[in-house]
């Protein structure tokens, strides 16, 4: 039953005390509504300046609190870490700035349930959607949909999101193994390498609420050039299968 | 002659830094500079003409020392850039080192209780 399933959705942040406590809040709710038994909710507080960690504790959450900033990767291979060391069945990654919507969060569960995929991502692109995103970062991303389409055969429109779930496999995986910058599209390749399954299912994300993304215009040519050269040298590290 | 020896080592270097990349020796974000590097070191090596335009241009008599000019520059950028780095993971460690120790404190202080 997918209620039952042990499930830790794991929200890196950094400095986010202006969306958190209504992320939380609206998935509390969908915990409470939906009657998901076994799920925990983990903030890893990726050293933030300001007051998200006081917020988070004065929540039903459970706070990971690492005393200096990792970037995305460590913080997010924290939460698998966790994910992996409690042995959770599933581990959710979900956005801390209102951009991901608990509503959706049944879609990407379903698939990995029951282990005929090993990971799935919520794409804003498999069908239309109601975002709209800046006309450089759509470039960007459909950039990586072909060049991973080209590597691996497998086709994601949306290499960039965070909005995933996985299974136990990949959680023992990532808990080992996991990129550093930029993670989303380059995991796609480490998956793949490993034989594992990835589905991309449609679903609906706000716009960002409150605070930049961390892609500056400036930065985006070299983002993706670095995020190719890293996929490459994972399709031709030396792994076990 | 020290065209070919140069545009060697360069290749040499180069494979050696895919077989890095490969194990996971080396971090791919470090690699972006040497490959930088290696690149543009290899053309100088190939290009005997590219280098004697870029001599005569600099008032310079014998060609291949703009090969040597433009590996030590590179040299002296890297070597910069990783201080900075180095500089960057003590202050890593540094907290690390400090915060382990209060929270082993703290263990102790709930394992009295």
């Amino acid at each position: 039953m997918i209620n039952d399933s042990k499930i830790l959705v794991i929200i890196p942040a950094y400095n986010e005390k202006d969306s958190i406590e209504r992320t939380l809040a609206d998935l509390l709710a969908f915990k409470e509504e939906k009657r998901f038994r076994n799920l925990d909710i983990c903030v890893i507080n990726d050293g933030s300046e300001d007051n998200t960690a006081t917020i988070v504790k004065g929540m039903n959450v459970i706070l990971v609190d690492l005393p200096v900033n990792l970037g995305i990767g460590g913080a997010v291979q924290t939460g698998y870490k966790y994910a992996y060391t409690y042995g959770y069945d599933l581990a959710i990654q979900f956005d801390a700035d209102g951009q991901h919507r608990s509503s959706e969060l049944e879609k990407i569960i379903n698939p990995v349930l029951h282990n005929e995929w090993d990971m799935c991502i919520g794409g804003r692109f498999v069908e239309k959607t109601s975002y709209r995103g800046s006309l450089q970062r759509r470039l960007g991303i459909y950039y990586f949909e072909k060049i991973i389409q080209l590597l691996t055969g497998v086709r994601v429109t949306d290499a960039t999101s965070g909005f995933r779930c996985i299974n136990k496999k990949v959680i023992k995986l990532f808990a080992k193994d996991y990129p550093k910058d930029y993670p989303e599209p380059e995991v796609i390749m480490l998956l793949n390498k490993r034989g594992l399954k990835i589905k991309e299912v449609s679903v609906e994300m706000s716009s960002r609420e409150m605070g930049k993304s961390s892609i500056t215009p400036f930065r985006s040519i070299y983002y993706m050039l670095k995020v190719s050269l890293s996929i490459l040298i994972r399709k031709i590290e030396k792994g076990e299968s | 002659m020290i065209y070919y020896v140069s545009f060697g080592i360069v290749l040499l270097l180069f494979l050696a830094l895919i077989a890095f990349l490969r194990k996971g020796i080396i971090e791919t974000k470090y690699s972006l500079i040497w490959i930088f590097i290696f690149v543009v070191m290899a053309i100088l090596s190939l290009s005997q003409k590219l280098l004697e335009k870029i001599s005569s241009l600099m008032g310079v008599y014998y060609a291949p020392s703009i090969l040597f000019l433009f590996g030590i520059l590179f040299l002296i950028i890297l070597v910069f850039d990783l201080t900075r780095r180095v500089s960057k993971l003590y202050k890593l460690l540094y907290t690390l080192i400090q915060d382990y120790a209060i929270l082993k404190s703290e263990l102790e202080r709930e394992r009295k209780r």
